[in-house]
């Protein structure tokens, strides 16, 4: 595929690398403390209209919309 | 002379640094199983070979930039107080994030020691971790502990003494590569001038957040004299490409790290994710949600009704013998009338308050509470509330006080003081007596409809005052939600009811405090002057009564609910305790009295417990509000919503009740 969307768009399942994040810088170091920033590897764990629950390494992060739409990746992989 | 050493706990949230503290110090601090339990730093002593040693719990953080108040009070101590050893407690399921901090704490050249926590999780899904090769690489002691079972907490103290009296500290960098490194070459330059700034922080360690734009670094900047020449430096330069290539840096220098001293398989989906799946479903979620608050509402009410029956008989049995044996009258009076009766009343809602706190414990322990907040920011996103907003309301069914505190996770200054002001509104465990008292008065087989009644207004008047404030006095988008959403456990007997047990006996605590004397107070003020008859108008507590009836007549409430209420302001318990003094029930019980009084009706009885839900916050709420808004003008301003709310609505459900109930 190799495009770029924005989190929010992924279904459950969905293995990708973060390519992008938009919005304020504040918003950007505070996500790299969590180790959401570009090249990190993510997976959907669950996707609800929008927000989701990511995987990063062993964390799981819940995301709003608002945050999950920022986020942009590249899809590496399709499970499920 | 004894030496003496200051160890700060520090690290990433929930993962375990306050059960580590505990077990270090045998102290008995509140922990969860959800990030954000610790907002105040805590302090324990512990006496090590010689060393007089003070550990100082903080609470978790994902980096030293801070973004809201808890995270201010972490960053602030290990900035400002600069403790001698700072412990970083890693989450040993979790290394490659927890080193993030690693990095940071590194770099700004404070002397650490890592305590890799859970190690116990991480061997038992079959990770292998070559402590000795991390310490080498990082430069840093690395020891392997189990907070839960206290093991590694000797080497954990041995190595903070021995790291104390290694100096000079290294200095262990991550290297941005070559166009960042220039730059921050610049800025420590530009920063030598300023002397004040430099003596007490390092260069390099200034520079690096002047890039990542941390913003309390640039004010003490901006104050000193290398100001100038530091924002043309920074304008000069995109910041924010240089900002996202630092975080990859950090990340690559700890995953160059990784696959040297950790060995671990790769993994799929966890039980916690095939959970998650159906709890925080769009179609299941909220009606999980729902379902589970009902049955704790039910398991609240139904399990404690026989304790509370024995209770009941115990405490008018001894009232009764009080005031009838006890010799002189005006001592069995206090004795009878006063403290059994007072108090009594309160405690016979033990049972209650216990199952209560028990429940909130297991959604506490279990991981669902960060769920919850989850499922719950959608709808409280439209109506101008954070999600992790729910989190403290959720508190507030329990205490209030604590469930404020709760609040300082919240990142956004307004979001925060929004959650503060309508917190009051959940219907805590001290309002609890009061519904049960009346509803079983007048509502009988309704009673549980009319209770449940009352927790729903609570939480609709909290969330349209939410609103309310967020499109006049505080406008403004409520704060998007990032969440870390820790594994479930299964919430273990002894955790979750000693944890019930440490809340629950703060209530019981209450009822031989401020209860114990509010009730004594309304005693003395019952029984003068001297040789009126108990508890009748002509007394003291009748003429405050009367003062305030004006207030209150519209409402339908007498003198006797209005002293109820002014001294329910202690904690709001005392409302019925006041109540249990003033009608000097001897062996009838309360309830039965108040049904019998020709004053009440089913509408008063709704329209007080109305009243008692949502007038003004007690005492210790109103501290604990003082204390986190830092403003008397908002403690006051909560005050007054308080009161104007409280009336209105219990003037309409007063003069709607009859209109429903057919003018019982």
């Amino acid at each position: 595929m190799g495009g770029v969307y924005p989190l929010a768009f992924l279904v459950a399942g969905t293995e990708a690398t973060i390519a992008d994040i938009r919005g304020g810088r504040e918003m950007r170091v505070r996500l790299s403390g969590m180790g959401l920033c570009p090249e990190a590897r993510v997976t959907i764990r669950s996707a609800n209209q929008g927000s989701v629950i990511v995987a990063v390494g062993d964390a799981r992060y819940a995301l709003s919309r608002g945050i999950a739409a920022k986020i942009l990746i590249r899809e590496t992989q399709e499970t499920v | 002379m004894r030496k003496r050493v200051r160890i700060a706990l520090t690290g990433n949230p929930n993962v375990g640094k306050t059960t580590l503290f505990n077990a270090l110090t045998g102290s008995r601090q509140h922990v969860g199983n959800w990030p954000g339990v610790t907002v105040e730093k805590k302090t324990g002593r512990i006496n090590r070979n010689g060393y007089d040693i003070e550990i100082v719990d903080l609470p978790g953080t994902y980096s030293l930039t801070a973004y809201s108040a808890d995270e201010i009070v972490a960053r602030d101590f290990i900035l400002e107080e600069k403790p001698d050893v700072v412990v970083q407690v890693v989450d040993a399921t979790n290394l490659e994030r927890n080193l993030y901090l690693t990095t940071q704490l590194a770099e700004l050249g404070a002397p650490v020691v890592i305590a890799l926590n859970m190690a116990d999780a991480a061997e038992a899904r079959g990770d292998a971790i070559d402590r000795e090769r991390l310490s080498a690489f990082l430069e840093i002691p690395v020891v392997r502990t189990v907070g839960t079972r206290g093991d590694g907490i000797g080497d954990l103290l041995d190595a903070a003494i021995r790291e104390v009296k290694t100096s000079p500290h290294h200095k262990h960098a991550v290297c941005y590569g070559a166009e960042v490194e220039a730059m921050i070459a610049s800025l420590v330059d530009a920063l030598a001038i300023d002397r004040a700034l430099t003596a007490r922080y390092p260069r390099r360690w200034l520079a690096v957040k002047l890039l990542e734009g941390d913003e309390n670094v640039l004010a003490r900047v901006r104050e000193g004299p290398a100001s100038i020449h530091v924002q043309n430096l920074l304008s000069s330069i995109d910041v924010d490409g240089y900002e996202a290539s630092m975080a990859d840096k950090r990340y690559e220098a700890i995953a160059a790290i990784l696959p040297q001293v950790h060995r671990t398989d790769t993994r799929g989906a966890t039980f916690s994710d095939m959970v998650d799946r159906v709890v925080t479903n769009r179609y299941l979620g909220i009606p999980i949600f729902l379902a589970l608050m009902w049955g704790a509402f039910e398991l609240t009410f139904t399990v404690a009704t026989p304790f509370m029956t024995v209770i009941d008989t115990l405490v008018a049995w001894l009232a009764g013998f009080a005031t009838g044996s006890i010799e002189p009258a005006w001592l069995g009076s206090l004795i009878g009338d006063g403290i059994v009766s007072g108090v009594g009343a309160v405690l016979i809602f033990l049972p209650n308050i216990f199952i209560l706190f028990l429940i909130l414990a297991i959604l506490e322990d279990s991981g669902y509470l960060a769920r919850a907040a989850f499922i719950m920011d959608r709808p409280l996103h439209a109506l101008g509330l954070p999600g992790k907003a729910f989190i403290p309301m959720l508190i507030g069914f329990g205490c209030n006080v604590p469930a404020i505190m709760a609040t300082r996770s919240i990142e956004g200054e307004k979001d925060r003081l929004i959650a503060i002001l309508v917190n009051p509104f959940m219907s805590c465990s001290a309002r609890l007596p009061v519904y049960v008292l009346f509803a079983g008065a007048f509502f009988e087989a309704r009673a549980g409809g009319v209770i449940f009644f009352l927790y729903v207004l609570g939480i609709v008047v909290a969330v349209v005052s939410a609103k309310l404030f967020r499109s006049t006095i505080l406008r403004g988008e409520s704060s998007p939600f990032i969440m870390e959403m820790p594994p479930y456990r299964l919430p273990t007997a002894t955790t979750s009811l000693r944890h019930m047990w440490s809340r629950g006996s703060l209530y019981l605590r209450k009822a031989g405090t401020v209860i114990l004397f509010g009730a004594m107070i309304v005693w003395l003020l019952a029984s003068l002057p001297y040789g009126v008859e108990y508890g009748s108008e002509g007394s003291l507590a009748g003429s405050i009564g009367h003062l305030v009836e004006p207030l209150v007549a519209p409402l339908g409430f007498d003198w006797k609910v209005a002293v109820a209420l002014i001294f329910g302001f202690l904690a709001k318990e005392v409302v019925v305790g006041s109540l249990g003094v003033l009608y000097g029930t001897g062996e009838e019980s309360l309830s039965g009295a108040l049904f019998a009084d020709p004053n009440l009706s089913a509408a008063t009885a709704l329209a007080l417990m109305v009243f008692a839900l949502l007038y003004m916050p007690c005492v210790a709420t109103l501290g604990v509000i003082r204390k986190e808004t830092g403003s008397w003008r908002w403690t006051g301003f909560a005050i007054a919503y308080g009161l104007a709310v409280a009336w209105l609505l219990a003037f309409a459900v007063g003069h709607l009740a009859p209109v429903f109930t057919g003018g019982v």
